[in-house]
């Protein structure tokens, strides 16, 4: 072989290393473009348009939320509210559950900065509708955070029939001071069936679909809305409410 | 006796090669994250590994380390062997560590199928989501055997340069 052909030859291969870096890395960011942390860009974008045209009547108003049954945590002058959309059998819910969400607790809700505001958002198999029906029969005696936790607590896979209907009594009965007859017949009625339901078309008009879901508002009037997709850390809770309190402060 | 290192000191002798493997391997291992929700851009840049993670975390890295390695021993392959590297072999090599990569990646873009697929979305999910760690096995595996194939054919093709030489 001549220098000449090495040459060639060596000049084709960067060639074929340099056209094979760059394919690779605009697969990558176009399937980047895809994912859902760069797809709430845009959600968050339209939720707000959507929200800010709308203060006033906000259905994110705490007020609003608890006026229309929605099980919540905190102070009710708390001037912050986290609305949580998520699904009793959704992996990543139960993530935020045990790492996040206790250290929001004790650091803003018990001290009376924010509400935590719970929504159904039933989408990750065939069982989570009827776990979210009894856990909002639970909500009837006051007794849903109970009963949410010992959900995430026992939780296994999808439609693994953990949360079956007898499962799902089984769980009431555990929680200390629930009625359960009246939970029973709560929950074979499907008594709120269209309250979770009006919940999911409402998660469905802010574009969530995937949970858990957050949106974070002014609790007086449901604005400056903010959305947080995912279980996220706690930094990335504390960054949008440290935000939100020195707003309302100035 | 050939041994695997053998074809790792050919190819990576080179920096340019170390710098594809990085440039393979990197970008799938922030894209595998983003979707096991372990690295978030918004509303800030954040990693994080919570407990429940770690396993998938572990499993989805040596992807993406293979992943890289095996593309850059495939574009060696190609350029330097004398040897007509066959379909087959970028099948066993690229392909197949692409679908792989992307598939050990799948169960967490559950809720894309969901609310595209409907019903067939929420079966299929649950079916990646239980599966969720038996696949990404199956993918490192499918991996390995590649590497061992793309592995065999460049340190045949040294031998043949050997032969070669000495004729």
């Amino acid at each position: 072989m001549n220098n000449g052909n090495i040459l060639q030859g060596q000049n084709r291969m960067r060639a074929k290393l340099l056209s094979t870096i760059v394919v690779m890395t605009g697969l990558i960011f176009g399937i980047l473009s895809f994912s859902p942390n760069i797809l709430s860009l845009n959600h968050s974008a339209s939720a707000m348009a959507q929200t800010d045209n709308s203060i006033g009547s906000s259905p994110f108003s705490l007020s609003n939320l608890i006026e229309q049954g929605s099980p919540y945590l905190g102070n009710l002058t708390a001037p912050i509210t986290i609305i949580d959309f998520s699904d009793f059998q959704c992996h990543l819910c139960a993530r935020h559950v045990k790492n996040a969400e206790p250290i929001i607790n004790e650091t803003y809700i018990q001290t009376g900065k924010i509400a935590l505001v719970f929504k159904h958002l039933p989408n990750r198999g065939f069982d989570s509708m009827g776990a979210h029906l009894a856990a909002q029969c639970a909500n009837e005696q006051g007794k849903f955070w109970q009963f949410y936790k010992v959900l995430y607590e026992k939780q296994k896979g999808i439609d693994s029939g953990w949360v079956n209907k007898v499962n799902l009594k089984m769980f009431a009965s555990q929680i200390s001071e629930l009625e359960v007859k009246q939970f029973n017949t709560c929950f074979e009625a499907q008594r709120h069936k269209e309250f979770i339901d009006s919940d999911i078309r409402l998660a469905n008009s802010q574009g969530f679909f995937d949970t858990p879901s957050f949106i974070i508002v002014n609790s007086i009037d449901g604005s400056n809305l903010e959305i947080i997709r995912g279980a996220q850390p706690f930094p990335a809770f504390q960054s949008v409410i440290e935000k939100k309190l020195d707003e309302l402060k100035n | 006796m050939i041994s695997l290192p053998l074809s790792f000191k050919v190819v990576f002798s080179t920096p340019m090669y170390i710098l594809t493997a990085a440039a393979g391997a990197i970008p799938f291992w922030i894209l595998f994250n983003v979707f096991d929700q372990l690295i978030f851009f918004e509303p800030i840049w954040i990693f994080y590994l919570p407990e429940d993670a770690i396993i998938g975390f572990i499993l989805t890295t040596i992807v993406s380390i293979l992943l890289g390695i095996l593309a850059s021993m495939n574009i060696y392959a190609i350029g330097h062997s004398r040897l007509k590297i066959s379909r087959k072999s970028l099948f066993s090599g690229s392909s197949l560590s692409i679908i792989s990569g992307v598939c050990s990646s799948c169960s967490s873009v559950g809720f894309l199928l969901i609310s595209t697929f409907g019903s067939i979305g929420v079966i299929t999910t649950n079916l990646l989501t239980i599966y969720q760690i038996p696949i990404r096995i199956i993918s490192v595996a499918i991996l390995i055997f590649a590497l061992y194939y793309i592995h065999k054919r460049i340190v045949q093709s040294c031998i043949m340069d050997l032969r070669k030489d000495y004729m």
